[in-house]
């Protein structure tokens, strides 16, 4: 009788994360032409194929600096924005109407409104800068080397703030006042007060997001995909676009690399987050 | 591209599996037919008659769909059986077509710009299978050279496109020159003089980014005597090649193109050209139909300069292909369909909407009419083709797009050495 209940969701489990796994882990063992046809195993080629890349290490790097730069800006700049909402001041409604847009807006679109604002001959970015006469050439933000992942960085973090400045308001709103009254009543400064109350308070908070937001940071394709588009090579790539690279765009042109790819990639953010986890919690035993 | 969310319920596994797999619910085609594609081509619904599949490219937004449709229907009143039309969007198809056959569910004619891999894994029909003899006597022979894998013809082919030199007559004017430049020597000497004009204007538009460096390399590696392949081996790193990317690359040095061309993709560079910035670019009809329309920029087609002084200049041609999958059942409905896509009105009109070039004799005869498609049209016959009958080609040409534009701030050498050195591999 309890598997009847529990059928439906059993099933779309089976569906949604049990058979493309599966069916991720045949891939990988598999050889598959570059047309697509599968032509026998490859035993653990793929893996060795993929460790083997010369631009694994390049990619590796990228993904590191992708992943905590735009998690450590996006945690810093929403724990203020967040603060900023929960007070009462006229148009607060459009206030947080406005921060949810990046998050409504679909990310190619994004993606591709901000490869425009950074475009060298047409871009609005650079045609402001020149104005102002802070730059005397425009700057090349998707084509030089240095200011490629600063872009998009920069833009990975516009659209992960609205989500993670709601997690924080509504942690903020979850803390009760009575606390910061006594606070108050004994004195308390209020860099005192934020450091010693709402931190602490808000810790179950800023660890969802960030758990959740290296996540979806590590596994966000459009952005990089978008903005890189010109660049040849591996250069500026992580490992998603990396992966997705090696099946449809590269020389490789091989699915079973790119579904090997794609299960270090599972294992990689798996491990980091459970290492970031276990500091988190490290960190708590001891204060 | 399909819409992959990095926000929210997509379990990490879905996530990473649907970019492996290319799940087809990330970026379904366009396209008429039943989405599912399921069922499988041969299937017969009444006896007879029969239902194939086609997958094509979307050329443009306006024409393809709606030439298709109305073939669709051409296609049922003559013969009885269904075509199903699925339209996909030239950013997909690679991704789409592999997912099919990975599935091992291809459809029974599929319209792409390779086919050698394909004949190679033993996938496709044959013209001897499929192709009426009439049909086949009017294909242009350098198409039936290209579409053919080892003495057999796979890949037929759909249109066809030639390069040439645009150039911007209101610059050139402003800058004195008379005419297009014949020689490297005197396209130097031209893009410099516009390029000295100062006031935001570039010589000459260079794209060697990834969307399709292999082209804009071809043409200018065809007119210093140089090939991808000569007699059945690989000379991607040739004396002349070298010479032909570091002619380019000194371009860059000399401030006579864009910014950063080793990361400019083709439709930046047009894009520049149709803005009127740009004295010179390698372009093709569809540029010109959208100049044309725009008529913005005041431009004159030449044939391309040539390294040598006095030599003949050579066009660089590409033609897509549409390709027969061997299915079970499908051989008879697939041969009415290519009788009736090569019939003049279907085969030309396509093209004529679409802004390309023909791939028949009968279809140059009825362009011919054409002034502006004159310069194209006489070296159609000659024109220079990648080597697409070699399905290794399919894996060079994706080295080369990823890889040539790096020769601009690098060593064309090493980076020709290492193509040369992969292709001699197997790609």
């Amino acid at each position: 009788m309890a598997l009847l209940w529990l059928a439906p969701a059993l099933l779309l489990i089976l569906g949604v994360v049990v058979w493309p796994a599966v069916e991720l882990v045949r891939a990988s063992l598999a050889r598959f032409s570059i047309t697509g046809l599968n032509k026998g195993s490859a035993g653990l080629d793929n893996y060795r194929n993929v460790l083997a890349n010369e631009s694994l290490g390049t990619v590796l790097a990228n993904t590191v600096v992708w992943v905590v730069a735009v998690v450590a800006l996006t945690i810093l700049i929403s724990l203020g924005l967040a603060q900023f909402l929960t007070k009462d001041f006229w148009g607060r409604r459009f206030v947080r109407w406005a921060v949810i847009v990046p998050w409504a807006a679909s990310l190619v679109i994004t993606a591709r409104l901000f490869s425009l604002i950074y475009s060298y001959y047409y871009g609005t970015l650079n045609a402001v800068l020149l104005k102002l006469h802070l730059v005397h050439t425009p700057v090349d933000f998707l084509g030089n080397d240095r200011w490629i992942m600063p872009s998009m960085v920069a833009v990975g973090v516009f659209v992960s703030i609205p989500f993670t400045a709601y997690v924080f308001v509504a942690g903020l709103n979850a803390i009760p006042t009575d606390v910061y009254e006594a606070a108050r009543i004994d004195g308390a400064s209020p860099w005192k007060i934020w450091r010693l109350i709402t931190l602490p308070l808000l810790r179950p908070a800023i660890l969802v997001a960030t758990v959740l937001n290296m996540i979806y940071v590590f596994n966000s394709f459009p952005i990089i995909y978008t903005l890189n588009e010109s660049n040849p090579g591996f250069a500026h790539d992580t490992t998603i676009t990396f992966m997705y690279k090696l099946a449809f765009k590269s020389a490789e042109k091989d699915v079973g690399q790119s579904a090997a790819a794609g299960l270090f990639n599972v294992c990689l953010i798996l491990v980091a987050v459970l290492v970031y986890l276990r500091v988190s919690r490290w960190r708590e035993e001891e204060s | 591209m399909s819409s992959k969310r990095h926000l929210p319920a997509t379990g990490l596994l879905a996530g990473t599996t649907a970019v492996v797999l290319g799940l087809a619910a990330c970026s379904g085609g366009t396209g008429a037919g039943s989405a599912g594609g399921g069922g499988g081509g041969g299937s017969s619904a009444t006896k007879g008659a029969t239902t194939i599949k086609l997958v094509a490219a979307e050329y443009s937004k306006n024409h393809t769909k709606a030439f298709w449709d109305q073939f669709a229907q051409a296609y049922k009143s003559k013969t009885g059986n269904t075509l199903q039309v699925q339209i996909v969007s030239w950013d997909d198809i690679d991704q789409q077509s592999s997912t099919m056959v990975q599935n091992n569910n291809p459809p029974d004619i599929l319209n792409l710009n390779a086919y050698a891999s394909y004949a190679k894994d033993g996938l496709l029909y044959s013209a001897d299978e499929v192709l009426s003899d009439t049909v086949k006597s009017d294909l242009l022979d350098a198409f039936v050279k290209s579409g053919s894998y080892q003495g057999k013809m796979y890949g037929m082919p759909d249109l066809s496109s030639a390069r040439a030199m645009f150039y911007n007559k209101t610059l050139f004017q402003k800058a004195g020159i008379s005419a297009p430049p014949k020689t490297w020597a005197e396209f130097q000497a031209d893009a410099t003089k516009i390029a000295g004009l100062g006031n935001g204007a570039i010589g000459y538009g260079l794209p060697l980014g990834p969307e399709e460096s292999q082209g804009e390399f071809s043409i200018w590696m065809f007119n210093n005597g140089g090939d991808w392949k000569k007699d059945g081996k690989w000379t991607i790193n040739s004396p002349e090649n070298v010479e032909t990317l570091t002619f380019l690359k000194s371009l860059a040095t000399k401030k006579l193109t864009q910014n950063n061309p080793g990361k400019t993709n083709r439709q930046d560079a047009f894009d520049l050209f149709a803005s009127g910035k740009v004295g010179m670019v390698v372009g093709f009809s569809p540029l010109a139909g959208k100049l044309d329309a725009d008529k913005k920029v005041q431009y004159g087609v030449a044939p391309m300069p040539t390294k040598a002084d006095g030599g003949t200049p050579q066009t660089f041609g590409v033609t897509d292909y549409l390709m027969a999958f061997k299915k079970k059942g499908n051989q008879d409905a697939v041969k009415a369909f290519y009788d009736l896509y090569y019939q003049k009105d279907q085969v030309n009109s396509f093209i004529k909407a679409e802004g390309f070039l023909p791939v028949t004799k009968s279809g140059i005869q009825e362009f011919s009419g054409d002034p502006k498609l004159k310069t194209y049209l006489e070296t159609l016959p000659n024109a220079h083709l990648t080597p697409t009958d070699d399905p290794t080609w399919d894996k060079v040409k994706l080295a080369v797009q990823q890889n040539l534009g790096t020769a601009i701030t690098g060593d064309p050498k090493a980076v020709l050495d290492k193509l040369q050195k992969s292709a001699e591999a197997g790609g």
